[in-house]
Formats: C-alpha cells, structure tokens, sequence
C-alpha cells in the first residue's frame, strides 16, 4: 500500500519535470519531434500492412520458350493474342481480373499474372519470383512435345524440387497447350512421359547435389516409380489453345487459388 | 527491298509489323535473333545474318529502352539496304511518340511509316547523288559515301555506328575517330576481298583475328554447316592468324613454367607424367589411395561473401576524379529524383570503369568490350530509377547479362546422359581436347572418379599417340581408380583407337568411355585434322574442351580457333563443335576467373567441371553466382 503511495508521488514529480523540460524546449522543435515521431509511426503500420498481406494473388506461367505462354498471358488478360508474339527477352506482368470475368458484376478480386521467358539464359528469372507464387502453370508445348519432352520435365523438376513450391506446397497446372491442333498429344500421354522423365531424373539427381542447380528437395516416394500425386503439392493436368482463346481449364485452376 | 519491320514489346508481343510488305518470312528470323544475338549478350553487334530455309537475310535492329520497345528490320543480304539504319531511327522516334502501353493495335501507324520510308529512301538516294557529284564530300555526308561504299560488301559496324549515333544528337566530332578506329574491328561481316584488303593494309592485329573468328564463330553456330567457299575463305584466314600469334608460345611456357613452380610443392600427388616407367616398377602404387573420399563435384560449396557490403560503394572509387567532384550533390538529388533518360555519355564512364575491372578479372578484353556494348545497348534511353546511381544501374545491367552468358543452356547433368545412353546399350563417350600441359589427363582422371563414385562403370581410351609418356600417365591413374583402360601403343591412329575402345567398350559394358587425345596447339593444322577425324569417326557424346583458368585474352583464341578448325575440317555433314567446358587449375588464380567467361562467351558451351585441386576428388560444378559475384567485386 505504502508502495503504491510513494510511486504516485515519485511519478507526480516525474511527470512535473517532464512538464517544466518540454515548456523550456522551443515550439517548433517540439512540433517536428511530434510530427517525425507521427510519421514513423504511419509507415510502421503501413509496412505491417504490407507485410501481412500474406495472401499472395500471384500466379506464374511458366515453360520452355515457345510454349505459348506469352500468348497465354494475353489471352487471359485481354482475350485475344493480337499479332501474335516472339521470344519474349522480360517477363511480362500485370495484376487484373480476367477477361471472361469483365461482364462479371461485383468486386473480383484482381490476379497478379506473371509470364516468366522460358529461355535457358533467362531461367534465373523464375527464381525471383517464386517467393511470392500462390500457384504456377507450366506451360506444355503438345504439338512439338516429343523433342522438347526432357528439357520440359528437367525444368518442371527444378521447380517441383524448389524450396519455395515444397515448403508452401503451391500448386502447379501442368498446362498442354496447342491441342487446337490434330496432332496435338493428349494430356494423359504428357503426363505419363513426364512422370517417366522425371523418374529418371530422380535417380541421377538424387546423386548430385550441386550448389547451382538448386534442387532443395527431393520428390516422390523412395522405392516407388515417380508419379506427379507423389508430390508435396498439387499437381494437375489439363489441356488447353491459347490460340484460340480455349483456356476455360486455366482460369477455373487460377481461381481455385484466387478466390474472386 | 525491305522484307519485313517489326516492333514489339521486350516482353514478346508484337506491336506493329509493316502489312503492305506482306510476303510472309521464310524461318523464323526474328527468334532466331532473339535467341542467338540478343539474348546472347551480341545486341553491341552491328547486324545479324540469318541463314536457314533458303534465306539469306540480315537483320538490323534498334531498343527503345525506356519504354521497352524492339524495332527490327529484315532484308535480303544481296540487297545492302542502306537506309535500314536510318529508317529504324525514324520509325522509333515516331512510334515512341504514338506509343500506349495500354494500346495494342498500331493501324494508323501504317501511314506514317509509309511515309517515313518514303523520306528515308529519298535521303539514302540523295547521298548516292552528292556523292557521285561531289568528289569530296564533307563531314557527315564524307561518312556517310565512306558508308555506302563499304556498305556494299555487306552489313558492317561503320553503317550503323554512323546511323545510329546520329539520332544521340551528339554530333559527329568523335566519329571520324571512331570509324577508323572500327575499321578494323568491324569488317567481321564483309566478304572476301574487303577482308583480304584490310589484312593487306597490315592494320590488323591479333585482337582482329580474333575477332573474325569470333563472328564467324557466330555465324557457324547459327547456321551449323558452311558452304565451301566459306571454307576455303577461312582457311586464309586461319594462315593468317596463324601467323601473327606465331610469337605466342614462347611467352606462353614461360607462363606456364610461373604457375609450375606454384603448384610444385603439390604437384607430385597426380601428376605421373615424369614418374612413370614402363616396367611397372611403380606397381606399388598404392590402390587404396584412390579412395581419396568423396569427390567436391557432389559437396555444396559455401561461397564466402568477403566483401559484399562494399559493393556499392566500389563504382565511385573507380571513376576519375574529376567525375565525383562534377557534383556530389547533382548525384544526390539525380538519385532522389530520377534522372530523365540516360545518354551515352552517361554510361561512358562507367562502362569504362566496369571494363577495365572486369579485365583486372581476366576476362579477355574483346569479351569484356563486347559485353559493355551490350549493356549499352539495353541502357541507353532507360529511366533511371529513383534512389539509384548510374553506376549501380549500370553494375545490375550488367550483372544480369553475365548471369545470363553463364547459365547453361542445356542441361549439364551428365550422369543422367549417361543413364540415356545406358538405356540404348551403348557407351556413353566423352572425348577431352585442349592445348598442351593443361592436364587434360588429370582432370580425366578426376572425372573418372567422380563417375565411379556415382556407380557408373568407366573405361579410359589412350589416344594421345603422339607424346611419349602419355600412355603410361594414363595408365597409372587407371591403376590407381582401377577401372580398365584401352591402348594400343603409340603407332596407331588416335582415332582407330578410339573406335576399337569404343566398340570394346560396348562388348565388356562399360557406362562410360573417356577418351584421352594428344595436347595440341590450336593452330598445328595436322594434329587439329587428326582430332576432327577422331571426332567425326567416333561421334561423341560430349566433347570437352579442357582448358586452364589462368588464360587471359589468349582463352579466345584457343576456343574460337579449336571450334573453328573442327568444322572446317569436318567431313560429315553435320559439324561438331566444342559441348563443354572444363576448367583446370582454378584453384590457382584467386579472383581472376574471367577465363571461365570469356570461354564461356566466344563457345557458347558450358563450363560442366572446375578442377580444383591436385586429388581425385578436387573437381567441382561452376558456380554461376560466386563468379559473378567474384566479376564484379
Ligand atoms: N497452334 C497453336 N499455336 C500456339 C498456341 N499458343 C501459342 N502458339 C504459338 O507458339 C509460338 C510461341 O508462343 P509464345 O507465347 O510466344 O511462347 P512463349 O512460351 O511465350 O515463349 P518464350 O517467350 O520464348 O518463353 C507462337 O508462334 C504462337 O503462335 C496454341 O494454342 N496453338
Ligand atoms: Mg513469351
């Protein structure tokens, strides 16, 4: 009880001090001290904000070069792929709702599409952005699959194997595309190729460990023949012709991820 | 007549192409030089030529950097359109104008573009007239006749360095300077003649040669087969070549002999070449010792990153004085604000700072020029971002494109090659070629080791059947790893005896063959005609370009006259070049690992091992990043 007492008086004295302290401080230092200690505090709480947003709206296109990704990207923002395209040299980028959901009324939640080049030189690329993927669609060529069969799986492994896709378990399209095409392989063949691919994969990968090729992680299930539902996360195959603006299945797998 | 103009969007789409024109492109030109120039770090080149389905065009090209955009022009070669540059400054200039990102259909841009080539082939036709009325013309127009005679030999530098420094604005004082100066230097795409001519005038130098035989190099690689005339036009080339680096290897030993007496104290680990003699008399060799633990290729290498904070800080110690007193505080408040565009001038200084670090690194210098181009040419007319200086800009430019240069373009998981190959029943063969005393036997070695490590079965083939002493080096690391080894003395020809391992090879099952061949100066045209025999007889799975880490400017020469001489003496139809790259003796060059980019540039092939050390186990993948890091540092 005393305690207490005694507390109240050493803070009344206190608090008197800090008073006669802050009058003998000219005014406008005190302004700018309030006014410094006001900011900090917004931008404190605004990167708290933007820290926390940790729904990320990020989707990824990725793939060999000319899988039709870019024509993908175009499709699903403006439905259409204009001129047509080249090999993209940057990733192209863009946050907006798609365009089959523009006649859509009420607020749809934008997606933040990205379409990484597919070019070995410019690989490095997909790393930067697989921090913030919420779901990544690779982009098949089924029309040329066969020659590009190998390289296609080795990139798919680099990322199924990549710490950020395994430990956030982010979900990955396995997108055939081209199939307006007659010749065009079936997404049941694709994935059974890839899945053998990737199996042998698995065995020389499992014995090097570079420091380069970042393979973070191994997949499938020891003593089992590697197949896609082996993996941590989600690995769905679908078909679709970016051409032809024929990407129902992308975009009902983009919003899965996506909520609108 | 102009075959096609495109704009499009660096991220791939494309904006505006010319409709009137219409007749479709045969191939497909515009990726090809995306692929094979732009994104190789070439954009600096002047023109690209493209060879395939029955086209022989060449492609000019402009970036629009700040807004991202591409323009090229594609002509047929025989044509020498000399109004391309000129035609593609214009175009950029107007379609900056009208340009919307949001935009994504140009139509009415068809009527100024009509109009702009109309105006461009008007001022290319009135230069042809004042020149052919005025004896000497003046100035620009002096440039501009001096163009259009050199012109018609083909696309060259002194074209477009005339058309598009035109449109900087920053006049034409230093051009005359300039286009002497890249005379030399820029005639890598004429023919015959105006090449024989300048070799005559005697201005040429190694640096020259080299730089032939890179852009031949270039050309070979995108085209794959070359026609005979460009054989034989090589070929006097080659001579040439040959001559001016004649005074090379001299300078060469002693270098060599310098890092000798480095590695003394550890050399006689591996090193069986003077040890050995033929009675087996070092049977003794203990076989234990091959088990020397497991091989670096498989540890995940922790790079140290000395000096990192300092990076940033590093450009502005580079630069001249006088630049830093030019106003610390206009950089300031520029960095706050965004400066508006970056101009040439800018970037002179610390590109040339940056050149000149990179070649402290032992990158060789053509490289290191080359690169800076490029990086020009993705800068110039960029933004600067807000809270950046020109030289970190410049510094991160640059940082990509060596990332880019170095990340490999196929996969170099060899192991699982091997377990293709397995799969056909046949041997999976990889031959080792290189200059001598580079220790390609070693490194064979260590190879061999790495593979055993990884249950792959190997076999090492002998065909260095021209030093003495070769054969029983080999031996002894076959001894020692235990694995078989395939000779036949030294009479035979390397290349039957490579065949005969080969086919033993797939009798007794063997995953692996590793083929040993002779060191050889890349200029002794017998031993460079043996080797391709060997090449083109056996077809390779992998064949390995064995090379030091200490080389400096003398890297390029070696590759691009290696690559050079296998596909001019190639006899089948499909040519093979140099796949891979392994790098020796980098533990000895501390932080001049330019060698390991300059190869890597001129062949196009990647870096698959480093050797590291003097044990079986010292050979390691490149790491991409750590170079980079080391580059620039
Ligand atoms: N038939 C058919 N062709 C397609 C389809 N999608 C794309 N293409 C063609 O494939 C080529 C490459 O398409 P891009 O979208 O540029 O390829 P990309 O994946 O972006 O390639 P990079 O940018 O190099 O990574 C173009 O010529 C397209 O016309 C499709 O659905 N059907
Ligand atoms: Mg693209």
């Amino acid at each position: 009880m005393e305690n207490l007492e005694d507390l109240k008086i050493l803070a009344e004295q206190w608090s008197h001090q800090g008073i006669e302290y802050l009058q003998k401080i000219p005014p406008t230092q005190l302004y700018v001290a309030i006014g410094v200690l006001l900011l900090t505090t917004i931008l404190f709480l605004l990167s708290i904000r933007l820290f926390r947003r940790t729904k990320s709206n990020t989707v990824l296109l990725s793939g060999l070069s000319g899988s039709g990704k870019t024509v993908l990207f175009y499709q699903l923002r403006d439905g259409s792929s204009h001129q047509g395209t080249v090999t993209s040299m940057e990733p192209n980028e863009g946050t907006f709702i798609l365009h089959s959901e523009k006649a859509k009324k009420g607020k749809i939640k934008p997606v933040h599409l990205v379409d990484v080049p597919g070019h070995s030189r410019l690989r490095p690329k997909l790393e930067e952005f697989l921090p913030q993927a919420a779901a990544i669609v690779f982009v098949v060529d089924a029309l040329e699959f066969l020659p590009n069969c190998r390289a296609a799986s080795e990139y798919l492994y680099d990322i199924l194997t990549n710490a950020n896709v395994v430990k956030k378990k982010i979900p990955v399209l396995l997108c055939c595309n081209k199939t307006d095409k007659l010749t065009a392989h079936t997404k049941e063949f694709i994935r059974k190729q890839m899945e053998k691919e990737i199996e042998k994969l698995r065995a020389s990968r499992s014995a090097i460990s570079t420091a380069d090729i970042a393979n973070d992680f191994t997949i499938g299930i020891e003593g089992e023949v590697f197949s896609f539902s082996h993996c941590y996360n989600k690995v769905i195959v679908a078909e679709a012709s970016g051409l032809n603006g024929e990407t129902v299945q992308v975009q009902d797998f983009i919003r899965e991820y996506i909520k609108p | 007549m102009l075959e096609q103009l495109l704009i499009f969007t660096r991220g791939g789409l494309i904006l505006w192409t010319c409709k009137e024109i219409g007749n479709a492109l045969k191939g497909s030109p515009i990726d090809t030089l995306i692929r094979s120039c732009l994104l190789e770090e070439r954009s600096g080149d002047v023109s690209f030529n493209y060879d395939a389905h029955g086209a022989a065009y060449t492609l000019k090209w402009t970036f629009h950097n700040d807004l991202g955009l591409v323009f090229v022009a594609v002509y047929q070669r025989i044509l020498h359109l000399l109004y391309v540059d000129d035609l593609l400054s214009v175009v950029k200039q107007s379609f900056s104008e009208i340009y919307d990102p949001k935009r994504m259909a140009y139509d009415d841009f068809d009527e100024t573009f009509r109009q702009l080539r109309k105006e461009a082939e008007a001022r290319a036709e009135e230069l042809r007239k004042t020149k052919q009325v005025v004896g000497k013309p003046v100035s620009s127009v002096k440039k501009q006749g001096q163009v259009s005679k050199a012109g018609l030999e083909g696309g060259n530098k002194k074209m477009s360095e005339g058309g598009s420094k035109k449109d900087d604005g920053d006049g034409n004082k230093a051009k005359v300077g300039n286009l002497t100066n890249g005379h030399s230097n820029g005639n890598h795409r004429m023919e015959d003649d105006s090449q024989k001519t300048d070799l005559a005038n005697g201005k040429e130098n190694t640096t020259d040669n080299v730089a032939l035989d890179l852009s031949k190099l270039q050309k070979l690689r995108s085209k794959g087969v070359r026609g005979r005339g460009g054989i034989r036009k090589a070929d006097s080339i080659g001579n040439k070549g040959s001559k001016v680096t004649a005074a090379e290897p001299a300078k060469k030993a002693t270098k060599k002999n310098r890092v000798w007496d480095d590695a003394a104290p550890k050399k006689e680990k591996l090193d069986f070449t003077d040890s050995v003699d033929e009675n087996g008399s070092n049977d003794h060799v203990d076989i234990a010792a091959a088990d020397q633990g497991e091989s670096m290729m498989d540890k995940e290498e922790v790079f140290s990153s000395d000096s990192e904070s300092e990076d940033d800080d590093e450009p502005g110690s580079d630069e001249k004085p006088e630049a830093k007193k030019k106003g610390w505080f206009s950089s300031v408040f520029q960095s706050i604000t965004g400066k508006a565009n970056l101009e040439r001038t800018d970037l002179e200084q610390p590109l040339k700072a940056l050149k000149e670090r990179l070649m402290t690194k032992n990158v060789a210098e053509e490289i290191a020029g080359k690169l800076c181009e490029s990086v020009e040419a993705s800068l110039e007319g960029k933004k600067l971002a807000s809270f950046t200086r020109i030289s970190s800009t410049v510094q991160g430019a640059m940082e990509d494109a060596l990332i880019r240069i170095l990340t490999p373009t196929r996969s170099i998981d060899i192991l699982r090659d091997v377990h293709a190959a397995k799969e056909q029943r046949r041997p999976y063969v990889v031959v080792f070629v290189g200059v001598n005393g580079v220790g390609k036997s070693t490194n064979l070695a260590k190879v061999a080791y790495w593979l055993l490590q990884h249950k792959v079965s190997v076999m090492m083939a002998a065909c260095d059947t021209f030093r003495s002493g070769a054969v029983e080096q080999l031996r002894t690391h076959a001894r020692r790893l235990q694995v078989p080894i395939f000779e036949k003395g030294y009479e035979k020809d390397p290349a039957v005896v490579a065949k005969e391992a080969i086919q033993e090879a797939t009798r007794n099952g063997s995953d692996v063959v590793l083929v040993d061949t002779a060191g050889r100066m890349q200029d002794n045209e017998p031993l460079m005609r043996a080797l391709s025999k060997l090449i083109n007889l056996n077809n390779p799975d992998l064949v390995l370009f064995v090379g030091e880490a200490l080389v400096g400017n003398e890297a390029v020469d070696q590759l691009s006259k290696f690559n050079q001489k296998l596909s001019d003496l190639s006899t089948s139809g499909n040519t093979r070049l140099i796949d891979g790259i392994l790098l020796t003796k980098f533990d000895t060059i501390d932080d001049k690992v330019g060698a390991a980019l300059s190869m890597v540039y001129i062949s196009g092939a990647p870096v698959m091992f480093v050797g590291c050390g003097q044990s079986y186990p010292d050979l390691k993948k490149l790491n991409v990043k750590a170079i980079v890091k080391t580059l620039l540092k």
